[in-house]
C-alpha cells in the first residue's frame, strides 16, 4: 500500500466521527430549507419581516432582499447561513490544523517522519482529506435540498442550480482548507494554526458584511473570499469565472506556502 | 573505506536556534554492524543529533549521511531504518495493533519483527486491542521499541529504549538488540543509563552542552581513565609520601584511597612494597565513572 493511502486512511480514522453529525446536519438543515420555502405563511412572515429590517440585517443574510422571499431565495439563504458556514469552516479548519500542526503538537509527527515518506505527502495528504470532507458536507448539503424538492417539488424551483451552489460552497471553504493548511504547515500547536485560520476566516467575513453595510468600506469588499461565494446570484445566473478564479488563486499561493514551508521546517 | 561501511556519518553536523547552540561541529562515524553508545547529561545534544540524523531537523552546518545517503536528499532510505524517540507519542484512541499497522505501512517494508518482539516483550493480543490511552508507561515504550524494530531495520536509532520498563523487560530488550546485532543491524543508542550503554555497546561517544567531548571504544575509556587503589596498612603511613604518585580522595586510620593514572601504576606499586602494607585493591573505573570524571 502507497504512504499516501496509508496516510489517507490515518485522516479518514482520526476525523470519520466529526464528519458524519456534521454532514447530517447539514444535510437536515438544507432539507428543513425546502420545507420552509413552500410554506405561504412563511414567506408572508418573511416578506413583512424583511420589510421592517434594517438593511443592516439583510446585509448579513449576504441576500437580495426580492429574491430571498421567493422559495428559490429562501432555499439559497440556507447555503448563506451562518449555520452552513460554520459546518464547512469546522472541516476546513480542523482537517488541516490536525494533520501537519497536531501531529507536531502530539509529537505523533516525529514517529511518521522518521519513515520513508517524502514531506510534501504529508501535506499532500493532509489537503486530500481536507478536499475530501469538505466534499462530503457540500454534498451532503446538496443531498438535503435534493430530497425535499424531488420528494415534494417547489414550483418553478430546478434542483440542478444548487448543486452548482453547493460546488461553489465547497470552492469557497476549499480555498480557506489551503488557507489553514498553510497555518498548520508554520504551526508548532494545533491551537496555533485553529487561531490563524479561524481569525482569517472570521475576519474575512466581517470584512464581506462590513464593505456591504458600509460604503466608506465597499471598495476593501474583492479583498473578502466571502465576495466570491454569493449562492444568490449562482441560483440566478450560475458561477461566474471571477468566484472560481479568485479562490482558486488564493488556495493555489495558500498551498505553496504549505508544501515550502513544510519542506523545509523543523519537526 | 566505502561510504556505506558506515551506516552513520556526521561531517561538521551543527544546529542552532536563535542565538541558542544545540550542537557544534560534530564529526562521527559509526560502523557496520556496530553498537554505538551515546552519552551524555540532559540538554547535551543528543536527541537533537538523532533528530538531524534522521532529517526531522535541518542542519545549520555541515550534514548527516545515513546508510550512505544524504539525509536532506531523500526519503527512502528512512525504510532501513527504525527509531524509538526518548519520550514516545501515540495516537490515544487507536489500539495498539493499529498503531503498529499503520507505523508498519509507512515504513513500507513487511513487519516480520513484530510477533517476535511481541511475544519477547509480553504484550498480547489482549493488550494490542486495547486503545493506547489506557496503557501504562512501560506498555507505551514495549510498543515504541516494536514499532521501531518490527520491519527489521539496518539501522536502529533508540533514545532512551529501557525508560520506563521493568528489570525484567529490560532484559529482554537486551536480548532483542544482542540478537538484531547477530543480524548485522547497526544499533545507535542514547541514554542516561551508563550501565546499560556499557552492557550494549562497545564504542561511545560523550557529548557536553553540543560539543563532542570523546569517541573510543567502552574498554579504552575504562582503561584511559584513573584506577582506583584501596591500601590498608600495618600502621599509619604518611600521606605525603602517596599524594606524589596521584589523588588521595580518602583516607582514615591505616586505609587509604587514590586516583592513580596507568603511568604511575609501576612507581606506585614500588613505593607501596616499601611500607608496611597488608592489602591491596586496584580497581579499574567503570563507564560511569569515566563518564562522571570527565563531565567534574
Amino acid at each position: 500500500m502507497s504512504a499516501m493511502r496509508v496516510l489517507l486512511r490515518h485522516h479518514v480514522r482520526l476525523h470519520r466521527m466529526p464528519l458524519v453529525p456534521l454532514a447530517a446536519g447539514l444535510a437536515l438543515f438544507e432539507w428543513i430549507m425546502t420545507f420552509v420555502a413552500r410554506q405561504p405563511a412563511v414567506s408572508r412572515f418573511l416578506t413583512s419581516a424583511l420589510n421592517a429590517a434594517p438593511p443592516e440585517f439583510l446585509a448579513l443574510l449576504n441576500q437580495d432582499l426580492v429574491s430571498s422571499v421567493s422559495a428559490q431565495g429562501i432555499i439559497g439563504v440556507g447555503y448563506a447561513h451562518p449555520f452552513a458556514l460554520l459546518m464547512m469552516a469546522v472541516v476546513a479548519v480542523r482537517v488541516p490544523s490536525a494533520a501537519l500542526a497536531g501531529e507536531i503538537g502530539r509529537g505523533t509527527m516525529d514517529l511518521m517522519a522518521a519513515r520513508p515518506v517524502m514531506r510534501a505527502a504529508h501535506v499532500a495528504a493532509a489537503l486530500t482529506a481536507t478536499l475530501a470532507g469538505l466534499a462530503i458536507l457540500a454534498a451532503a448539503a446538496y443531498a438535503g435540498t435534493l430530497v425535499g424538492l424531488v420528494f415534494r417539488p417547489v414550483e418553478g424551483v430546478s434542483t440542478l442550480r444548487y448543486g452548482l451552489v453547493a460546488l461553489q460552497l465547497w470552492l469557497t471553504f476549499a480555498c480557506w482548507g489551503c488557507v489553514a493548511l498553510a497555518a498548520s504547515a508554520l504551526s508548532r500547536e494545533p491551537g496555533q494554526a485553529i487561531a490563524w485560520a479561524a481569525g482569517l476566516m472570521a475576519g474575512s467575513y466581517v470584512l464581506d458584511y462590513a464593505a456591504r453595510v458600509w460604503t466608506l468600506l465597499a471598495p476593501l469588499r474583492p479583498l473578502s473570499l466571502f465576495r466570491y461565494y454569493e449562492p444568490q446570484r449562482v441560483v440566478n445566473a450560475g458561477i461566474s469565472g471571477i468566484d472560481v478564479l479568485v479562490p482558486g488563486a488564493v488556495g493555489a499561493a495558500a498551498l505553496l506556502v504549505a508544501f515550502g514551508v513544510f519542506w523545509r521546517r523543523d519537526l | 573505506m566505502p561510504t556505506d561501511a558506515f551506516p552513520i556519518r556526521a561531517v561538521g553536523l551543527g544546529k542552532r536556534y536563535g542565538s541558542l547552540t544545540a550542537l557544534t561541529d560534530l564529526n562521527l562515524e559509526v560502523g557496520q554492524g556496530e553498537a554505538f553508545g551515546f552519552l551524555g547529561p540532559n540538554g547535551a545534544g543528543k536527541t537533537t543529533t538523532i533528530r538531524l540524523l534522521l532529517g526531522l531537523l535541518r542542519p545549520t552546518t555541515g550534514e548527516a549521511v545515513v546508510l550512505g545517503k544524504r539525509v536532506a536528499r531523500s526519503a527512502a532510505w528512512r525504510g532501513d531504518v527504525g527509531y524509538l524517540p526518548g519520550d514516545v507519542k501515540f495516537w490515544p484512541r487507536l489500539s495498539g495493533e493499529e498503531t503498529l499497522d499503520f507505523l508498519g505501512g509507512l515504513s513500507g517494508r513487511a513487519a516480520l519483527a513484530r510477533n517476535g518482539l511481541l511475544k519477547r516483550l509480553e504484550l498480547g493480543p489482549a493488550e494490542l486491542a486495547r486503545p493506547v490511552r489506557t496503557y501504562s508507561d512501560g506498555m507505551r515504550q514495549k510498543l515504541g521499541i516494536v514499532q521501531a524494530l518490527q520491519c527489521t531495520p539496518k539501522l536502529a536509532l533508540l533514545d532512551e529504549p529501557t525508560k520506563g520498563l521493568d528489570p525484567l523487560m529490560q532484559q529482554a530488550f537486551y536480548e532483542i538488540v544482542a540478537d538484531m546485532r547477530r543480524h548485522g543491524t547497526t544499533v545507535f543508542l542514547s541514554s542516561h543509563v551508563i550501565a546499560e550503554v556499557e552492557r550494549v555497546c562497545e564504542r561511545v561517544a560523550m557529548l557536553r552542552a553540543g560539543k563532542l567531548v570523546t569517541v573510543g571504544t567502552v574498554v579504552g575509556l575504562r582503561q584511559a581513565e584513573r584506577r582506583r587503589v584501596v591500601a590498608h596498612f600495618r600502621e599509619p603511613v604518611d600521606l605525603a609520601a602517596l599524594a606524589h604518585f596521584g589523588e588521595v580522595v580518602a583516607s582514615a586510620e591505616q586505609r587509604v584511597e587514590l586516583l592513580v593514572g596507568q603511568a604511575q601504576m609501576p612507581a606506585l606499586v614500588a613505593r607501596l612494597g616499601m611500607l608496611p602494607l597488608v592489602d591491596l585493591l586496584v580497581e579499574r573505573p567503570t563507564l560511569e565513572e569515566a563518564f562522571l570524571e570527565r563531565y567534574r
